[in-house]
Order: C-alpha cells, then structure tokens, then sequence
C-alpha cells in the first residue's frame, strides 16, 4: 500500500533527519517552558495563597503606607481608620519571611489577640496566644515540618517563645506560618509602634451597592480621613504585596531568560535547517511550490519543535513544581497545584515562540531564487 | 499551423552585472504537443533558455509567452511552474528523506488535493512507469534509472501540459538511457503533451522532429 504523505508528516521528516540536533532544540524549548511552567506557576500559586488568606479571613481593604517597598504605618493610625463610617474593624498586623532553623524559613505574622483574623481558624490543639507574652501558634504544615507541639518552645530571632496552640487555616501562607502576638512581633523586629499594614473589614454592603463600588468608595474615604496612606482592596494587595511582587519579578525574568534560549535555539535550528536545504528548497519551487508554501513547511517544522517542546516542557515544569513545593523552604508558603489556565498559557507561548524563531528562516527560505537554490552545492 | 504554446522573444539573459551573458537575444517558438530537442555545447545558454521557459528564472530582457500571455507579469510564475509545467533534471533531484510514492506526493502538496487522492495518484504514475514494487523504496535503495522514472512520475503528478527535461539521460547507462528517452517520448505521445528537452547527445537530439541550437547565447538556424 502506499504510503501517505501529508504536510506535517513532510515537515517531521525534515526535523528527524537530524535527529541529535532536534532532540538538543527540543531539549532547549523544554527547559525553556519548563522554566516558565515551574516558577511563573510557583509565583502565581503563591499569589493565589495571599487572596485566599484575605478572603479567608474576610478581608476587604489593606491600608499601607504609600512607599510600595518595606511599607511600615505608624500603629497609632488604627482609631483614626476605625472611625471612618464604612469601616467595621481595623486591625494593625505586621508580616516577615524569618528563618526559624537553618534549613527552614517562615511567614511570621504578628497579630492582636483580639483580631477577627484569628476568628477563622481552627485550632487542632492548645488555643490563642495571650498579648504581651512570649507566646506563639503554629500552622499544622510548620508543627509538622518542625515537630512541634503545644508545650514546646521555638526561639525566633534570639527571643523564645513557648507554642500555645497549633491550628489549621485553609492556605499554606497561614497552615506554614506562625502567629505571634503584635506587641511581641514588633520587638523582634525592632518595630516598636509601626505595623506592616491595617486589615480591614468593611461593614456589610449597603443595599442596592455593588461591591466593587462600595470597595471602591471605602478606599476614598479611608484615604481622605488619613493622609499619606493607601488603601487597597484585598485581591489589589495580593498581586502588590512585596513578597508577591519579587516573587513575580524573579519567576518572570528567570523564566524570560531560559524562554529566550529556547527559542534562540530553534530560530539557530531553522536557519541551519533552510542553509542545509538550499537545493530542496529549488527542488520544491521547480515541482510547483509556491513562496508561501515553503513559508509555511519551515514555520510547521519551527511549530512542531514548539508543540512537542512545550508539551515536554510543561510535564518538566509541572514535575519542577512538585519538587520546588516540597522543599521545606518552600512548602509553607505555596501549595503545588498548577491552574489549567497557566498550562494553556505556556503551551501558547511554546508555539508562538516556535513559529516567531521560524519565521525569518522561512521568509529566507521563500526568497530563494529557484535556479539560484539548484545550482547550489 | 497550431498557434503557438511557448514564445520566447529577445531573451536575453546576463550575470555579474551584464559581465556574463548567457543569452544574447534568443527568439523561438514552440507549438502545443510538439517535441523539441534544445542542443548546444556546454556553456552554449541551452539550460537557461530550458529554465526561462520553464520559468525557474527571469530574463534580463525580452520575454516568455505563454499561450500569448507573458510569463511573471500576465501569467504567475509560481501557478505556471504547479500548474502547467513538469521538470526532469539530469540529477533526479529526489528528496533522501522520501519514499519514492512521497516524492512523487511531494509536487502535489501545494495542490488542494485529498492525501488519499495525492497517494493514489502518485501510485499509479509509479506503475505506469513500471515501478509498481519500488513505490516504497527510498531513492539511496532505487538505481539510476529509477530514480529518473521517479523523478519523471513527480514531473506528471500535476498532470502538466509542457515536461522540460535537462540533459535527462546525462547521469545513466546506454541501456537506461534508452529506456528513459523511450518512456518520455511514450508519454509525450500517449498525452499530447509539448516535451521539450536540453541534450548534447546527438541520438536524443536526432529522435526529436525538431532541434533548436543554441550557440553562444544564440540561436544558430
């Protein structure tokens, strides 16, 4: 029986006639996405945690001072933000990444004892932390990864501190962390009447007012009734948060680089590829291809190293991810699942990558005069 | 006498910024499902004159015909070459990396056609040309003559209305070149199809009803 032959078909022929190069190209592209795939998923998982614990615990609006970078509010602001009329409860909090031990590092979150916050979690043992002593609650995922249980004693930046309860939260940015008081959290970190931030829980939404809009409205009032503050709505300060924001910078500009290989490597194997086949190339335009057709023979076979190198690339980056999140240093900030929609992302720019490293090997290759390319040696 | 298929008027064909002429005003006709033979030295400009006709390439003056429409302005010479045109080169020209029944499908894949259809087709060019048991054979496992059948069978594959072949036979035996000149003239004659052939060979040139030599970039009468 004959043997049927189709244009993609043609095209991987062409890509598997040199087999060791493609197998590098791919290897390229692959890491490439899987880069991509492992940190930019990573970043995003993690964002995901920040809105989650926000929305956990019923947060709408974080005031932060208006310098983006190590943001820090005098603490005294509290009852002025409290009486602004759509406020309902304002709580002062302080946040910091501390390492605990020499392999494990964790958010530390200093919180009054009387803050809503607290009300949403669960506690699996021992209970809340009294203010002004040395006391602290643990994350089930942190007690685990540290053997701790309620009685133990854990010192944190020289200061020891007894465990008093250990709860479960609903994120990993609250089950690896530790809770401490805010009086206490200061004093290690030599914040003596500054806070991170204010979370604030807005009073119920006034019939016949949209959410959005009367978030919106809070953030006005709360700005105008304390100058030189920022309000911004919980999901706002999920994307902006510092540790978001460097965790977002690094994952991108890593991910960036090794994209950038990966498609240098493909555009450097088609123009290799469109050299090497000068002579087809007259061949195919003597037999009755046209320009166009040739343009689109190099950019399937630069797709084709796109495809199978993103599909390669996401099960590396996926596998990438799974390791990266069961790392002590990494569990207790950010889970390991991976949204569909990232995956189709990175699979997209795995063909686009693919068919933009083609695309000046191809737009060669269809100017090849076709006597020209024949006579070539 | 039938009208004119291919016209070509004043060609001239130059390189290296006019240093090099190939051809120096060539003027001939060929009518429809007629055979020519194109003879010459080597160096004479008959393979350009094949591949301006054929419209691999441009002229630097003067102009093709075709059907009385100038080739690259009135007629595309992409559409021209998938459409009206079959090439024979003299080094078969086959792809390594195809069976002989997809070199064959290769032609008809800037064509709008089914893959079902594009194999069947390739096959039965194949068998007609007597290769029926090579159709999957790669072109290192085929000898020269079946290479050049192959390649002829490429040349059919769009069912053409001119086959140019250069120098055909120029890379085989007497035995298979023989064969390959019996089958083209079978063809040009089971078809009606124009067949225009470059050779130096006088035997080949001599089966041809009519010669055009070229000389120097010139026709000589």
């Amino acid at each position: 029986m004959a043997a049927q032959l189709s244009f993609t078909g043609f095209a991987w022929k062409n890509l598997w006639r040199r087999r060791l190069r493609t197998l590098l190209t791919l290897g390229g592209i692959t890491m490439g996405i899987g880069a991509f795939v492992a940190l930019v998923g990573f970043s995003r998982a993690f964002e995901n945690e920040w809105m989650h614990l926000y929305s956990n615990a019923g947060t709408d609006i974080a005031v932060v001072e208006r310098n983006f970078i190590n943001t820090s509010l005098s603490e005294s602001l509290g009852p002025k933000i409290s009486a602004v009329p759509v406020v309902q409860r304002a709580v002062p909090m302080i946040f910091n990444l501390i390492d605990l031990t020499p392999e494990v590092n964790a958010l530390v979150y200093g919180w009054l004892g009387t803050s809503y916050e607290l009300d949403t979690l669960h506690y699996l043992s021992g209970g809340r932390f009294k203010d002004g002593k040395h006391e602290v609650m643990l994350g089930n995922l942190l007690a685990d990864d540290l053997k701790k249980k309620v009685g133990d004693t854990l010192t944190i930046q020289g200061t020891v501190f007894t465990v008093v309860g250990i709860y479960h939260g609903g994120t990993a940015l609250e089950d690896g962390a530790v809770i401490m008081p805010l009086d206490q959290m200061q004093m290690i970190s030599s914040m003596d009447g500054k806070v991170t931030a204010f979370h604030v829980k807005l009073k119920p939404v006034p019939p016949g007012e949209a959410y959005d809009h009367y978030v919106k409205r809070a953030e006005t009032e709360i700005e105008a009734a304390v100058p030189g503050v920022h309000a911004d709505p919980a999901t706002d300060r999920a994307q902006n948060n510092q540790l978001v924001a460097l965790a977002h910078s690094v994952a991108w500009g890593t991910s960036s680089i090794a994209l950038l290989i990966g498609i240098l490597g493909i555009a450097n194997t088609m123009a290799m590829s469109v050299f090497e086949r000068t002579r087809e190339i007259g061949i195919l335009r003597a037999i009755g291809w046209k320009g166009r057709h040739v343009i689109l023979l190099i950019l399937t076979e630069a797709a084709a190293l796109g495809v199978v190198g993103g599909l390669l690339g996401i099960a590396v980056g996926w596998g990438g991810l799974q390791l990266l999140s069961a790392m002590p240093q990494a569990a207790s900030i950010v889970s390991p699942s991976v949204a569909p929609l990232h995956l189709i992302e990175s699979f997209g720019i795995a063909i686009v990558s693919g068919i933009a490293a083609g695309a000046y090997p191809a737009w060669r290759g269809a100017r090849l005069s076709p006597v020209e390319a024949l006579r070539y040696e | 006498m039938s009208s004119p298929l291919l016209e070509a008027r004043g060609l001239v064909k130059s390189y290296d910024d006019g240093r090099v002429e190939a051809l120096r005003g060539v003027d001939a006709v060929i009518t429809a499902g007629e055979y020519v033979a194109i003879t010459g030295a080597s160096g004479s400009g008959k393979s350009t004159l094949l591949h301006l006709l054929g419209g691999l390439d441009t002229a630097t003056k003067g102009e093709v015909l075709f059907r009385g429409a100038a080739l690259g302005t009135a007629v595309d010479l992409d559409g021209y070459r998938s459409q009206q045109v079959g090439f024979i080169f003299q080094a078969f020209h086959l792809l390594p990396t195809l069976r002989a029944v997809e070199n064959v499908q290769v032609a008809m894949l800037a064509m709008h056609k089914r893959a079902s259809d594009r194999a069947e087709r390739a096959a039965a060019l194949l068998e007609e040309l007597g290769l029926r048991q090579r159709i999957n054979h790669y072109p290192n496992e085929l000898s020269a003559g079946e290479r050049q059948r192959v390649a002829i069978a490429r040349a059919l594959a769009n069912d053409p209305t001119i086959l140019l072949a250069d120098e055909p036979t120029g890379n085989l035996d007497s035995v298979n070149s023989a064969h390959i000149m019996e089958i083209l003239r079978g063809i040009q004659e089971r078809r009606g199809m124009t067949l225009v052939i470059v050779t130096h060979e006088n035997d080949i040139a001599n089966s041809a009803p009519r010669r055009i030599r070229v000389r120097d970039g010139k026709i000589e009468s």
